[in-house]
């Protein structure tokens, strides 16, 4: 390996090999560091891959060049209780035009193509390269000491898109030494294989549409939800439970995983599915307070690893956001070569450029979600309340009904009282 | 269809390195008053035994996620790194 560059980026994930594709096609020596033996390899995610406006640029008719799997054109909100299901749906064709609004896509597949195009723009990727430390002169970050065999890597300027632990950002004193479990959430998830005409009947879709749900009520109170998406001939079902909640409920990640998978409206869904894979991941859930500092002396920090990521409960925002702030990365350490200055001062253009664009805008704007989120009524009781209020209105038993305005007044009495009710409506107002 | 993570082998892939990347001081987790890892961790690696008051951790089947890492609050770890480079789980389609 050559031993000096123009910049390095440690990890090939959607920020780093954003990061490394706008370098490279500036024209600048970038050596992209990857842990595993492909790209790709260590990542999971359960979700739905947003459009990658940040993308656009690179890739024109980014749908017809990236391996997708299906694009998302029904959108749904489940609340769960143990036997029944409350189901809000958002279908619109508008979704089935291009540019599509999301996608489904497998890790491995999607970030090892990114990769591959980072490295047709020039950039050198390494894999099976575990960064072990950040190497300094003066106080300042000029490049990394690699696990494997002790070797050191040179460059002004080190981008770390090393993911949510980002032990890069901790060596070099820009995040907390120790996280928050309350701002931490573990994600769960079966890969379960499906012939695609089944997918497609269960779902009510055509062609490559593909469907998203996302579901409250099935972790059993702790904070959480569960998710389920359609890929092209297979279904990601999983749950994201709050770190701190999971950790003192005593419950186990695949305990609820198995019991969700097991409720009767969820079961239905997967009949006939096999097992296909097993995974975990971290999200950063504390939104915008538990963004750490982004730049320091020699030093960007983009994607997860800057916690860039955003829950409101009905979406789950993060690749999006990680493309947009590698770019935005490479950006000003291009910047900074121009300058020659690669001083905490200079690179504090890439702070000033999240600033200006939708990720820190957003992060800002949803700012009290994750407190709204830590309500632990939302977990239980509302689908409880939801679910037995459609039970009712529904249910013929020869008993005289009440008014619409009773039963609800009744239900919510019994199961959340009014004034709770009240504050997490204005709660989940000023948060939403 | 169930996950069972005793036979997490079964159904993700692993490059297990015989060096552990994460070492545990077990006399620390003794002392611990919660040890949320033993139920948060994904593929459970840690269990407590009542009976010999001890910790055991096994890095074989560790899908790598940092939960540990997160919920320790004792800080029992002497090492936690990543497994070197090509080592450890691989998902393949996730």
């Amino acid at each position: 390996m050559k031993r000096s560059f123009d910049a390095i980026v440690i990890g090939a994930g959607p920020a780093g090999s954003s990061a490394a594709l706008t370098l490279a096609k500036a024209g600048l020596d970038v050596a992209l560091l990857e842990r595993g033996s492909y790209p790709g390899e260590k990542n999971m995610f359960g979700g739905v891959l947003h459009r990658l406006t940040a993308l656009e640029e690179h890739f024109p008719e980014f749908w017809n060049q990236a391996p997708l799997e299906r694009h998302i054109v029904k959108k749904s909100l489940t609340f769960l209780t143990e036997e029944s299901s409350f189901n809000v749906n958002f279908d619109t064709q508008a979704s089935d035009r291009t540019p599509y609004n999301g996608y489904t896509v497998y890790r491995p597949r999607f970030d090892r193509w990114l990769a591959d195009e980072a490295v047709k723009a020039g950039a050198k990727l390494y894999c099976g390269c575990t960064v072990e430390d950040l190497l300094r002169e003066d106080g300042r970050i000029t490049g990394v000491k690699v696990m494997r065999d002790g070797g050191e890597i040179k460059a002004p300027v080190v981008i770390a898109a090393d993911g949510v632990l980002s032990f890069a950002a901790k060596k070099a004193g820009l995040r907390r030494p120790a996280f928050d479990p309350a701002q931490m959430a573990v994600g769960v998830k079966a890969l379960i294989d499906l012939p695609k005409e089944v997918i497609d009947d269960r779902f009510g879709l055509v062609r490559d549409q593909g469907a998203s749900n996302e579901l409250v009520g099935c972790t059993q109170g702790v904070r959480g939800g569960g998710f389920l998406y359609t890929n092209y001939d297979s279904l990601s079902i999983g749950l994201v439970m709050h770190l701190g909640s999971l950790s003192e409920s005593g419950k186990t990640p695949y305990d609820l995983l198995n019991s969700f998978m097991e409720q009767p409206q969820m079961a239905k869904l997967l009949k006939g599915g096999r097992l296909l894979e097993y995974s975990a991941h971290l999200v950063p859930e504390g939104g915008y307070d538990m963004v750490p500092e982004t730049y320091g002396d020699g030093i960007l920090v983009a994607g997860d690893a800057a916690a860039l990521c955003i829950v409101t409960g009905l979406n789950l925002e993060g690749i999006n956001l990680a493309t947009h702030s590698g770019t935005l990365a490479g950006q000003a350490a291009i910047e900074a070569h121009g300058r020659k200055d690669f001083s905490k001062r200079s690179l504090s253009c890439y702070q000033r450029m999240l600033e200006n664009s939708y990720v820190m805008q957003d992060l800002k704007l949803y700012r009290r979600t994750p407190h709204m989120l830590h309500n632990d009524r939302i977990y239980t009781q509302y689908p409880e309340l939801l679910c037995g209020i459609m039970d009712e209105i529904y249910r013929i038993d020869g008993t005289p009904k009440d008014t619409m305005t009773k039963l609800l007044m009744r239900t919510v009495k019994d199961k959340i009282g009014l004034k709770n009710l009240l504050a997490d409506v204005y709660s989940g107002w000023r948060a939403l | 269809m169930k996950i069972n993570v005793d036979e997490i082998f079964d159904v993700t892939s692993f490059n297990i390195d015989r060096e552990p990347h994460i070492v545990l001081d077990p006399q620390v987790c003794v002392g611990c008053d919660q040890r949320g890892c033993t139920n948060s961790c994904p593929a459970r690696c840690y269990t407590w035994s009542e009976e010999d008051q001890k910790m055991t951790f096994v890095h074989d089947g560790c899908l790598e996620c940092g939960t540990c890492y997160v919920v320790c609050h004792r800080n029992a770890f002497t090492r936690w790194t990543y497994p070197r480079g090509g080592f450890g789980v691989s998902f393949r389609m996730t």
